[in-house]
């Protein structure tokens, strides 16, 4: 209860300071909370302001596009490579080694590849996102308890059932993580590649406005778009913690 | 399959790989503007080398400064958030969170208050390490042994004796994971304030390879970025392992 107080209270000063802070100064530079609610609402009335919820809708999609490329591509290959012991061992590292690139280099390849259209944004949040998720396939794969395969096989399992069986279950966990950290990754993917130069979507929009030096419906912008990242993560999260509880 | 198979398996993938992408666009499978063959890439190494490697200077340079305040603060901040408990039940939901947020909403406001200048990617650089280094540091701190502390304090260690002597040495590994980490993160926050606001770097520079549709050019700088990251990680690994002989 106290811990509760004491984080409310927290964040009350840290928003009373900003709002103490910004208020003198210039409004184009320093946006104060109590102005938020404001452009909040010129955002959605103001003719001159492109329509919220189509953009919103826009990047939604193009997150989810990317992610479920992501996830099919990031398990087909995780586990073809997981069949074959050896193109693991051979795959992994060179995997790892790509995953240590800063992930933006590859951005601009995307665009000049795919446009500036909606297809570069696509490819680059399926791009950030299926590193984590295959190198979770084959960190699960390994981390499979070799006496359990070893007796399952010797019993006449087949590689199917020892893949439903007991990789799986096994690896529950770890393939929980890598899911959620690749659904981050696409949505980091989608809007920098949006606000690197697009037409549509809510990176577009932080651009518009931000162009007109309109600054006060950026950050709402911004703080809408940080809500419902956390809201998703959130979520994600806890059925995470829950598939860790399940297996174990 | 032993060491040298797995070597073998390694490098014929990646030359089957190099050939069919020459192939490919040598055939005009695919259009050679938009993807040129991999020699055409390394014969335009040279030309990008010279203009590349004066700006790859530029962002390693506000990369290291961004990195070494990140690591400060990330360190000095995670070490007193976690060995003090209540600060830690307080702030950590909220530092958790801030590290989740995609950083990249924040940059176009860094821009607005810094200017199109070097100072600006710094501070992209710092606000993308920043996170990950704190969480990792704080996850360290706190599981250092109880028992290693009552016994030094019970010893008589002086409050400076005992962080310099038992705790950060048994959070080290964490520390490294974090500054390992960090590096990439400060590196993609430089690189990416660059590209969004067209500061002189090697972000920038990629931007404008892709705009004027110079794959080769461009995809030999990319090449050169990664190489050049991948090998600053890879001896930041090296040296965490003879760090942790040496523990």
């Amino acid at each position: 209860m106290r811990l509760i107080f004491l984080r409310g209270a927290l964040l009350a000063l840290v928003v009373a300071i900003w709002e103490l802070i910004a208020r003198p100064l210039d409004p184009v530079l320093y946006v104060a909370p109590s102005t938020l609610p404001q452009a909040a609402l010129r955002l959605l009335n103001q003719p001159d302001i492109p329509p919220l919820l189509e953009h919103l809708g826009a990047t939604v999609r193009a997150i989810l596009a990317a992610y479920a490329l992501a996830v099919t591509a990031g398990l087909a290959l995780g586990f073809l490579m997981g069949f074959w012991r050896v193109v693991a061992r051979a795959y992994e590292p060179i995997l790892a080694a790509l995953y240590a690139v800063p992930s933006v280099v590859w951005y601009p390849s995307m665009m000049l590849l795919f446009g500036l259209g909606t297809a570069s944004k696509v490819a680059f949040g399926f791009l950030l996102g299926f590193f984590p998720i295959v190198l979770a396939v084959l960190a699960g794969i390994k981390q499979a308890d070799p006496h359990l395969l070893t007796v399952a096989t010797s019993m006449g399992a087949s590689r199917w059932a020892i893949y439903w069986k007991v990789l799986i279950p096994g690896m529950a966990g770890t393939l929980a993580g890598g899911l959620r950290s690749g659904l981050a990754l696409s949505v980091v993917g989608v809007l920098a590649g949006e606000l690197l130069g697009s037409r549509a979507g809510i990176g577009y929009m932080i651009n518009h406005v931000y162009n007109l030096l309109r600054t006060p419906e950026y950050v709402a912008l911004a703080v809408l778009m940080a809500t419902l990242v956390l809201a998703v993560d959130s979520a994600a999260g806890r059925l995470e913690a829950r598939v860790k509880r399940w297996t174990g | 399959m032993d060491r040298v198979g797995v070597a073998r398996l390694q490098v014929a993938s990646l030359a089957t790989l190099a050939l069919a992408w020459e192939a490919a666009s040598r055939l005009r499978l695919v259009d050679p503007l938009f993807v040129p063959p991999p020699t055409a890439v390394v014969a335009s190494m040279g030309t990008v080398i010279q203009q590349a490697l004066p700006r790859l200077g530029d962002t390693l340079l506000k990369t290291a400064v961004g990195y070494a305040i990140a690591v400060g603060l990330g360190v000095g901040l995670g070490v007193l958030i976690g060995s003090v408990q209540t600060l830690r039940q307080v702030t950590m939901p909220y530092v958790v969170a801030l590290y989740s947020l995609p950083k990249i909403l924040v940059i176009p406001w860094i821009v607005l208050i810094l200017g199109v200048r070097a100072p600006a990617a710094i501070l992209g650089g710092v606000l993308f390490a920043f996170f990950p280094v704190l969480v990792l540091v704080v996850g360290g701190v706190r599981d250092v042994e109880p028992v290693l502390v009552t016994i030094a304090a019970s010893m008589g260690a002086s409050r400076w004796q005992l962080y310099q002597k038992v705790v950060i040495p048994a959070a080290l590994p964490a520390i490294l994971a974090g500054m390992r980490i960090g590096l990439v993160f400060a590196l993609v926050g430089v690189l990416l304030t660059e590209m969004f606001a067209g500061i002189r770097g090697m972000g920038f520079l990629m931007q404008q390879l892709a705009l004027s549709f110079n794959a080769a050019q461009l995809f030999a700088a990319t090449a050169l970025v990664s190489v050049f990251s991948i090998v600053a990680v890879l001896s930041l690994d090296a040296l965490n392992q003879h760090l942790g002989k040496w523990r």
